[in-house]
C-alpha cells in the first residue's frame, strides 16, 4: 500500500538556528519590563513608589545637609514648634525633629532592607533547595519549617533582646530567626507548582538541561511571589522595630528610630503634639507606600490576580 | 435596603456604646485617687522593696510611729516613750484599746513578730540591714548563730516593747515610720500562712484605712478603718491607688478628672509649672560621679577636682532633667536633717560647685603631676534614659571646659554594678537614695574601701563616722558628719554630687493636706481632706 | 481525622519543647541574678541562700531544666519571683479575662466592619465606597497599633470625654482598647472579603441566578455573600497573633490589667518563671488557634481534607 506518489525524498529537513527555535514576532518583553509596563498604568502604585524613593532620598541626605546633628542639644529651643529654623521643630532636649526623623527613617530602613535581603537569601535558597531535593531532605525541611510557624515570631523576638544588648544589630538578629520562613514555604509551594506545570514538560521535552530549566523556567516564574513577599517582610520589619522600642525594650535614646520617636511624642502629645506628628505621619507614610507598592507588584506580575 | 440595615447596624453599635451608664462617675464623688507608675507586686512586709508597695501599706498600717507633713515622726501606735540614759535603750508603750481590723487588740507582741520576721533568713525586701545594723544581736540573729530571744526587740507586757540598739541611734524614731517596722497580727499571720497579704482579706489593718480590693496590676482601694485609734482625724473616707504604668496615659487620666494627684515627666513640667495645681519636691536622692582612687588618671586628686569643678550643674537641673531636680553641690540631699537651725546642707554649705577657672588650674595641676594630659577617660553609667542624659551632658562639659575627652560606656544596671565591685572602671555615675533622714545613711558607705566605693581608706573619715557612731551629744554627732562630708567632697574629692532628683507634681485643687514625703513612705492619705 | 489530629497535637508539643527549652536556656545566660542586683547583694548569706532555695536555683542547670520540664509537665509553671508567694499559673490565670474580652471584642467589631465593608466594596466595584474601603483597608494595617492606642486615648477619652481613658473597673473601659486592636482585623477582614466577594461575583452560577431574574439583594445575600464568607475564617490564624501583639502596647496605654502587660512588666523585671509560662501560653494558644481554623475549615469546606495529600 505504498503510496507512489509523495516519495521520502520530497522531505527535506529544514534546518533552523537554535535561537529561532523560540522566536517571537513581537518584540520580546520581559517579565520585568511587562512588570513594569502594567504596574505603570496603576497610579496608585506610581504615586507609592515616588513617595517612597522620596523617602529614601531624605533618609540619606537630610541628615548630611542639614546644620544640625541627631543629637545635638539645644536647650534654648526646648520644644520648639515647627519654625524656620527646625522645620519640624524640636524635641525634649532641643535636638532638631527634622534630622531626627530622617535618621529615624534611615535606621528603619536600614531594619528593612537586611530583613527583606535576609528574606531573599536564606528564604528563597531554603525554599528552592527544599522543592528541588525533594524526597527526604524536603521531609525534614519542612518538619523544621512547621515547628518555626508554630512559634508566635514577636514573642521569640523579645526574648532574644532580653538576653542580649539592645541594639541594631540584636533586633536585626532577633528578626532573622523566623524572618525567613514565610518566604521559604511560598518559593517552596511556587516551585512545586511551577515544576509539575505544562511548560516545565515542553521544556524537558525540547530537550532543555536541568540546569537550565531551574534558571530559565523556574527562577524567574518565582520572581514575582517572591518581590510581592519582600514588599510585606519590610513594613513588618519596620514594624516590630517600631513596637519593640515603643514599649521600651528595643533602641533607645540618643539614637533615633520612628518608634523611640513615636514613644516620646506620646509622653508629650497634650502640650506638643508636633513632636508625636511627624515621626507618626513618616512610619504610616512608609508602610502605606509598601502595602499600595506591594499590591501594585502583585496585580502587575501576578495577572491571575487582577481585579 | 442593605444601606438602611447598615446604618441601622451602627445606630445599634453608637447606642450599645452609650446606653451603659459611665463606670466612671462613681470614682469623681470624693474619691482620693493616685496613681502609681508600676505595679504593686506584693504587699508582703518582708518581701516588699518598691516605693508602690510602701505607699499602699502606709495607708493601711501603722507602726510605732507616723511622719507627719514635715518628715519628723509623731507617735502614732506608741503613746509615749523612754530612752535611757546611755540613749541605748528605748521603751515604747503602746496606746490603750488598739485593735486591728478584724477586733483583735494589737499587742506588744505583734510588733516583736513582724521585726523578726523581718531579721529572720524568711526575709527577701534587702531591709533586714535597716534593723539588723541597730539592734542588739539583729545581725547575728539573722546570720542564724543567735537565737531570737537574745535579739534587743522584747514584749515587756502587751502594751510595752523594749528595744536595745548597739549604737546611740537619734533618728531610731524615724526609721520606726518605715513599713518593715510595722505590726502584723501573729495570730491572724498564723491562720493564712504563705497566703499572708495576698489578697485584701488575707490582711488585718492597724492604719487609717483598710483595703477592700487589691490586685496587683490594677490597685488597691480604700475605705476608711472604724477600729483606728485616730480615726476622727482621718476625713477621707474612700481612696484609690491605681496602677497606671504609662505616664502619659495617667496625665490624660488626671485631666480627664481620674486622678487627684499625678506625677509629671520633665516635659510636661515645662508646660504645667505655672499652674496653681503645680507642686514639686526633692527626693532624699543623690546622683554622683563615683571615681576610682585606684585609677592612674583619675587617682590623681587634681583630676578629679578639676572634674568636679568643671560641672554646671544648674544647666543640667533646669535644661536637661528639668523635672524639679536640684544641682547637686553636695552629697546629703537638700532638706535633710541638720539641728534647729537649718537643713544639713545649710549648714554645710556648697562642698563643691561650678568654677571653670579652678577647674582649669586644678587640671594644669594634674596633667603636670600626671606627666600628660590623658587621651581619653571612660565614664561608666547605667543604661536608663535619665542617666545615659547625664553621660551625655558631663561628656560635652568635661569636653568644653577642661579639653577633657570622655568616652562613655553604657551597661545594664546590673552589668555596672559588676564592672564597679570587680574594679574594672575609671569613673562612674552612680545614685543612692537616703532610707532614713539622717546624712548618716550616705555617710556610712564610704567607710569599707570596697571597689564600688571607689576604695577609699582614710582613717580620718573612718574616725569622724566611728565617732558619730558612737556620739551621744547630738551636736557633736552632726558636727561629726559636716567635716566628713566636706573631707569625702571638697578635700578628697572621691565623689563629685551632680543633682539631687526632684519629682513634680499635678494635685487637684480641692484636695488638700496631701503629704508627699521625699523618703521612706512616699505620702499620707490620713490626714488629706477634699475642699 | 482523628489520626490527623493526634499528628498536629504531636507537632504542638514537640515545638513547644523546643520553645521551653531554647527560651530556659537563654534565660540562664542572661548576666547577674534574677533578683534586683543591689537588693540582692545586701542580703545576708543565709538570706541570699534561703531565697535561692526556695527558687530552685542552687542546682545545676542542667537538673533545674529537668526539674522545670517534670513540673511542667504536671501543670506546674514554678513560682513568680516578683509576685511573692504566688503561683505563675495563678498569675497568668488572673490576668486571662481582660485580654480575652478585648481580643474577642476586637475580633468581632474587626469581623462585622469588615464583612460589611468589604460586602459593600465587592458589590459597589469601582464606586466610591470601594475606594473608601481600599483607603481604610490599608490604613488599618499601616497605622501601628499604638499610634491608634494613643491618639484614640487623648482624642475620644479625654478631649471628647465620651469613654473612659483607661482603668479596668467597668465594661465601658474596654471598649477603646477593643477598637483600638480591631483595627488591623477589620482592615485584613474587608479586604480579603472583597476579594472573595469578587472571585465568586465573577461565577457562572451568579450570572445564571441574575438571568433568572433574581432580585440583587437575593443574589447577594443568598448566593454571594454566603460563598464567600466562609474563607474568612482562615484568616483568624494571622488575626489572632496581631491581637496578641498588639496587646503588648495596648494594654498598658490604657492600664488594662492582662497578659500583655504582664509579659512586659516581668521582662523589665527579669521575673524569668512567668515570662517562660507567658511564651508557653501564647505558644500554645497561637498554634490551638491555628489548629482550630483549619478543623473548622475542613468542616464547612468540603473541598479540602486534610487526610490526604499534601496542603501545597
Amino acid at each position: 500500500m505504498r503510496n507512489e506518489a509523495i516519495e521520502d525524498s520530497l522531505f527535506v529537513k529544514v534546518k533552523v538556528k537554535a535561537e529561532e527555535k523560540e522566536h517571537i514576532a513581537a518584540p520580546a518583553s520581559g517579565m520585568i519590563a511587562d512588570a513594569w509596563l502594567r504596574l505603570r498604568k496603576n497610579k496608585a502604585a506610581v504615586v507609592a513608589l515616588f513617595i517612597l524613593i522620596a523617602i529614601i532620598l531624605l533618609a540619606v541626605f537630610a541628615p548630611v545637609f542639614s546644620k544640625y546633628s541627631f543629637s545635638d542639644t539645644d536647650y534654648g529651643s526646648v520644644f520648639a514648634q515647627p519654625n524656620a529654623d527646625h522645620i519640624f521643630g524640636a524635641d525634649q532636649f532641643g535636638r532638631d525633629m527634622w534630622v531626627r526623623i530622617w535618621m529615624g527613617t534611615r535606621i528603619s530602613l536600614m531594619i528593612a532592607a537586611v530583613a527583606a535581603v535576609l528574606d531573599l537569601v536564606v528564604g528563597v535558597l531554603y525554599g528552592a533547595v527544599s522543592a528541588l531535593l525533594g524526597g527526604r531532605v524536603d521531609a525534614v525541611m519542612q518538619r523544621i519549617i512547621e515547628v518555626l510557624v508554630g512559634i508566635p515570631h514577636l514573642i521569640i523576638v523579645i526574648l532574644f533582646l532580653m538576653a542580649f544588648p539592645a541594639g541594631v544589630g540584636t533586633i536585626i538578629a532577633a528578626l532573622s530567626i523566623t524572618g525567613w520562613v514565610n518566604m521559604a514555604r511560598l518559593v517552596r509551594a511556587e516551585i512545586l507548582k511551577l515544576k509539575s506545570q505544562e511548560f516545565v514538560m515542553a521544556s524537558q521535552v525540547l530537550g532543555s538541561s536541568k540546569f537550565y530549566i531551574i534558571m530559565k523556567d523556574l527562577i524567574p516564574n518565582t520572581v514575582g511571589v517572591i518581590v510581592i513577599n519582600v514588599m510585606f517582610t519590610i513594613p513588618n520589619a519596620i514594624f516590630t522595630e517600631a513596637f519593640l522600642s515603643f514599649i521600651g525594650i528595643g533602641l533607645a535614646e540618643p539614637q533615633a528610630s520612628l518608634g523611640v520617636l513615636i514613644n516620646g511624642g506620646y509622653q508629650v502629645l497634650q502640650n506638643y503634639p508636633h513632636v508625636l506628628i511627624f515621626p507618626a505621619v513618616v512610619i504610616v507614610l512608609i508602610m502605606v507606600c509598601f502595602s499600595v507598592l506591594g499590591d501594585g507588584l502583585r496585580d502587575a506580575m501576578d495577572p491571575q490576580m487582577r481585579k | 435596603m442593605l444601606k438602611k440595615r447598615f446604618t441601622a447596624f451602627l445606630l445599634t453599635l453608637a447606642l450599645a456604646a452609650t446606653a451603659i451608664p459611665a463606670g466612671a462617675a462613681e470614682a469623681s464623688d470624693q474619691v482620693l485617687s493616685v496613681a502609681v507608675n508600676a505595679e504593686i507586686k506584693t504587699l508582703v512586709p518582708w518581701a516588699a522593696s518598691e516605693e508602690n508597695a510602701f505607699l499602699v501599706t502606709n495607708q493601711a498600717q501603722e507602726g510605732l510611729f507616723r511622719m507627719d507633713a514635715e518628715n519628723k515622726p509623731q507617735p502614732a501606735l506608741c503613746d509615749t516613750y523612754e530612752v535611757s540614759d546611755d540613749k541605748l535603750t528605748y521603751t515604747f508603750h503602746l496606746r490603750d484599746g488598739i485593735k486591728w481590723s478584724n477586733g483583735d487588740p494589737i499587742t506588744a507582741g505583734d510588733f516583736v513578730f513582724s521585726w523578726l520576721k523581718q531579721m529572720s533568713a524568711e526575709a527577701t525586701n534587702g531591709y533586714s540591714f535597716i534593723m539588723t545594723d541597730y539592734i542588739v544581736n539583729g545581725q547575728e540573729y539573722s546570720e542564724g548563730t543567735a537565737e531570737a530571744d537574745t535579739v534587743g526587740v522584747k514584749a515587756l507586757d502587751d502594751q510595752t516593747l523594749e528595744v536595745q540598739l548597739k549604737n546611740p541611734t537619734p533618728y531610731f524614731t524615724n526609721l520606726c515610720t518605715m513599713i518593715m517596722f510595722f505590726p502584723v497580727d501573729e495570730a491572724f499571720y498564723e491562720s493564712v500562712g504563705d497566703q499572708y497579704a495576698l489578697a485584701p482579706d488575707s490582711m488585718v489593718y492597724s492604719g487609717p484605712f483598710t483595703i477592700t480590693e487589691y490586685d496587683p496590676a490594677v490597685g488597691a482601694t480604700f475605705v476608711k478603718n472604724d477600729n483606728y485609734w485616730d480615726k476622727d482625724n482621718v476625713q477621707i473616707s474612700n481612696a484609690k491607688v491605681r496602677v497606671m504604668k504609662d505616664a502619659a496615659a495617667a496625665f490624660n487620666a488626671y485631666q480627664a478628672g481620674e486622678l487627684s494627684y499625678v506625677k509629671l515627666d520633665s516635659a510636661n513640667v515645662i508646660a504645667n509649672q505655672n499652674s496653681e495645681e503645680f507642686s514639686q519636691t526633692i527626693d532624699f536622692r543623690s546622683t554622683y560621679i563615683q571615681f576610682n582612687l585606684t585609677d592612674p588618671v583619675v587617682g590623681n586628686v587634681n583630676m578629679r577636682q578639676a572634674i568636679s569643678h568643671a560641672i554646671e550643674r544648674e544647666a543640667l537641673t533646669g535644661f536637661i532633667l528639668a523635672d524639679g531636680s536640684a544641682p547637686g553641690t553636695g552629697l546629703i540631699a537638700d532638706g535633710m536633717a541638720g539641728n534647729a537651725e537649718g537643713t544639713f546642707r545649710e549648714l554645710n554649705g556648697d562642698v563643691t560647685s561650678f568654677d571653670v577657672d579652678l577647674a582649669k588650674e586644678y587640671y594644669d595641676k594634674a596633667v603636670a603631676e600626671l606627666g600628660s594630659a590623658p587621651a581619653e577617660v571612660k565614664l561608666l553609667v547605667a543604661d536608663d534614659s535619665v542617666s545615659k542624659s547625664v553621660a551625655t551632658f558631663l561628656q560635652s562639659e568635661l569636653d568644653k571646659n577642661l579639653g577633657l575627652k570622655v568616652a562613655i560606656d553604657t551597661k545594664t544596671v546590673q552589668g555596672r554594678s559588676e564592672l564597679m565591685d570587680s574594679n574594672n572602671y575609671q569613673f562612674a555615675v552612680t545614685a543612692w537614695g537616703a532610707d532614713y533622714d539622717d546624712a548618716m545613711t550616705y555617710l556610712d558607705l564610704w567607710t569599707n574601701g570596697t571597689p564600688y566605693r571607689g576604695n577609699y581608706t582614710n582613717d580620718d573619715y573612718n574616725a569622724l563616722i566611728a565617732d558619730a557612731k558612737s556620739q551621744t551629744d547630738d551636736a557633736v554627732r552632726l558636727d561629726d558628719m559636716l567635716q566628713a562630708e566636706k573631707l569625702l567632697v571638697a578635700d578628697d574629692a572621691v565623689v563629685a554630687p551632680i543633682f539631687h532628683r526632684g519629682s513634680a507634681a499635678l494635685t487637684k485643687s480641692n484636695v488638700k493636706n496631701l503629704i508627699i514625703h521625699p523618703i521612706g513612705v512616699p505620702m499620707e492619705f490620713k490626714y488629706a481632706y477634699f475642699e | 481525622m482523628v489520626k490527623y489530629i493526634l499528628k498536629r497535637l504531636l507537632f504542638i508539643f514537640v515545638t513547644l519543647w523546643i520553645i521551653v527549652t531554647c527560651t530556659f536556656f537563654m534565660m540562664k545566660q542572661l548576666p547577674g541574678t534574677p533578683f534586683d542586683a543591689e537588693r540582692f547583694s545586701i542580703m545576708t548569706p543565709a538570706q541570699q541562700e534561703s531565697m535561692l532555695e526556695m527558687y530552685g536555683l542552687n542546682d545545676p542547670v542542667p537538673v533545674q531544666y529537668v526539674k522545670y520540664i517534670g513540673n511542667i509537665l504536671h501543670g506546674d509553671l514554678g513560682t513568680s519571683f516578683s509576685y511573692v508567694n504566688q503561683d505563675v499559673g495563678s498569675v497568668i490565670a488572673g490576668r486571662l479575662k481582660p485580654s480575652a474580652l478585648i481580643g474577642l471584642q476586637a475580633v468581632l467589631i474587626g469581623l462585622a466592619i469588615g464583612l460589611v465593608l468589604g460586602i459593600l466594596a465587592a458589590w459597589k466595584h469601582n464606586s466610591g465606597i470601594d475606594y473608601l474601603t481600599m483607603i481604610l483597608a490599608v490604613l488599618g494595617v499601616s497605622v501601628p497599633n499604638f499610634v491608634a492606642a494613643a491618639l484614640l486615648q487623648y482624642y475620644i477619652g479625654l478631649k471628647w470625654g465620651i469613654l473612659p481613658i483607661g482603668f479596668w473597673t467597668s465594661w465601658n473601659c474596654s471598649v477603646l482598647p477593643s477598637i483600638a486592636l480591631s483595627f488591623s482585623a477589620t482592615a485584613m477582614v474587608a479586604r480579603f472579603m472583597r476579594t472573595e466577594m469578587l472571585d465568586v461575583l465573577d461565577q457562572d452560577y451568579i450570572v445564571t441566578a441574575r438571568a433568572k431574574g433574581i432580585s440583587q439583594m437575593q443574589v447577594l445575600m443568598r448566593h454571594a455573600v454566603k460563598n464567600s464568607i466562609l474563607p474568612v475564617v482562615t484568616i483568624l490564624g494571622p488575626i489572632v497573633v496581631n491581637l496578641m501583639t498588639g496587646s503588648l502596647a495596648v494594654e498598658n496605654i490604657y492600664s488594662i490589667p492582662g497578659i500583655g502587660s504582664l509579659f512586659v512588666d516581668c521582662i523589665k523585671a527579669n521575673d524569668y518563671p512567668v515570662i517562660m509560662g507567658i511564651t508557653i501560653f501564647y505558644a500554645a494558644f497561637y498554634m490551638l488557634v491555628v489548629l482550630l481554623v483549619d478543623l473548622v475549615y475542613s468542616m464547612i469546606d468540603p473541598r479540602i481534607r486534610l487526610t490526604k495529600g499534601k496542603e501545597d
